[in-house]
């Protein structure tokens, strides 16, 4: 699929992004899954001209307006970035591969950590944020992967090619039929419940489940939600900051041509207001990037 | 100049610098890609106090084992020959000076 505009992050950032690039006439597409905003499940009370609104409402009402413009709702996360000249290459998680000529980051910043017991304890001694890094250190060892979205499903798939054994915790799917079935197929056990604690003295030598499973292993990685903005980044050649947030100056530009950033993902404050404000910059100048304006 | 190190000249670099930070990288690593930097940082700013060099783990995986590496970055620390600190993930410039003035 080719698009004028790929916007990676459906939540408030995204939608109001989605908004202002299609309505500047640029073909819009619109990865990742609205549930994962962190706008959902909330309630809202200081937002102009609301009053008091669930944020799943305001987002599907977003969504419904984007609709309207013309921008596409894909519902699946990008698991790989890229650029391919002057454009930007994407693939999704069902395995479609996505060309834009500008890209909008509106991911929000993803949760890494489970908070369980153990794991600040055997982080580097079995305990890895990421899998992609640490594989190589597992080949013949075990390993499982904890997380129930697309990046863990195809951290465990891969893992397949190093550990001797690899399982999947998993307690609430979220990743793809697709990525699932590809993680199952690679030979990967699957675990059905949550994590309660990493188990070890000096390595870690075991995960406890809530359900009462222990589960002998070498390493825990903890995969949580989509492939996280700083990643994307730096496929696209933008450089993180320290806290994993993107710098963008006034007009959301990251300094790499036809990159733009938006919302909760370029620092604080975490506002639906300061997200939609960004999102308007960022999608306009996106879409005039793309159509050669700018 | 930070020095890539290798099998050939591991040894012989921790046992001439009276601190040596080693960093422990692969280039498919996206935070080992953000230390790089910092390290060139770190080595210009440490220049005559303490020894500052790269370990490629993909192509040295026999001083990996050795040093039970189960994760990158990951920053070695000797002093005096002296295996003192194992300093995991990404860390910013001021952290490892500071670190390093303390030892």
């Amino acid at each position: 699929m080719e698009t004028d505009v790929l916007i990676i992050g459906s939540g408030p950032a995204g939608i109001q992004a989605a908004i202002h690039a299609s309505r500047k006439k640029a073909s819009v597409a619109v990865a990742g899954r609205t549930s994962a905003s962190a706008a959902s499940g909330t309630e809202m009370d200081n937002y102009f001209g609301t009053g008091p609104v669930s944020g799943d409402e305001l987002l599907s009402r977003g969504v419904s307006q984007a609709e309207s413009t013309g921008a596409r709702f894909l519902g699946e996360n990008v698991i790989t970035a890229g650029r391919r000249g002057d454009a930007f290459e994407f693939t999704l998680e069902g395995g479609e591969s996505v060309t834009s000529k500008a890209v909008v980051i509106a991911t929000g910043i993803s949760r890494r950590k489970l908070g369980i017991p153990g794991e600040k304890e055997l982080f580097g001694k079995g305990v890895s944020y990421c899998a992609v890094c640490d594989c190589n250190f597992y080949r013949g060892r075990r390993a499982v992967i904890v997380g129930n979205d697309s990046e863990a499903a195809v951290s465990a798939e891969m893992m397949t090619g190093f550990a001797s054994e690899t399982s999947w915790v998993v307690w609430d799917l979220q990743a793809s039929d697709v990525l699932f079935d590809k993680a199952v197929a690679a030979g990967v056990r699957i675990l059905r419940s949550k994590p309660k604690a990493i188990v070890g003295e000096s390595a870690v030598e075991a995960l406890e489940l809530e359900d009462g499973t222990v589960v002998p292993t070498d390493g825990v990685f903890i995969e949580l939600g989509a492939r996280s903005a700083a990643d994307i980044a730096m496929d696209l050649d933008v450089m993180p900051e320290m806290d994993d947030t993107i710098k963008v100056d006034s007009g959301c530009a990251t300094g790499v041509p036809g990159v733009f950033a938006c919302g909760d993902v370029t620092g604080r404050p975490w506002q639906v207001a300061k997200a939609v404000g960004q999102g308007c910059v960022a999608g306009m100048n996106a879409a005039a990037y793309a159509r050669g304006e700018r | 100049m930070v020095t890539e190190l290798n099998e050939s000249n591991f040894d012989s670099f921790v046992e001439s610098n009276h601190i040596a930070i080693i960093d422990c990288w692969a280039p498919w690593c996206g935070p080992c890609r953000r230390m790089g930097p910092i390290i060139e940082e770190v080595a210009n700013d440490l220049a005559g106090q303490a020894g500052v060099a790269k370990l490629n783990t993909d192509e040295n995986q026999a001083i990996a084992i050795r040093f039970n590496i189960n994760a990158i970055p990951t920053l070695l620390v000797f002093k005096d020959r002296v295996l003192v600190d194992k300093l995991v993930g990404l860390r910013p410039k001021d952290d490892i000076i500071s670190y390093v003035s303390g030892l």
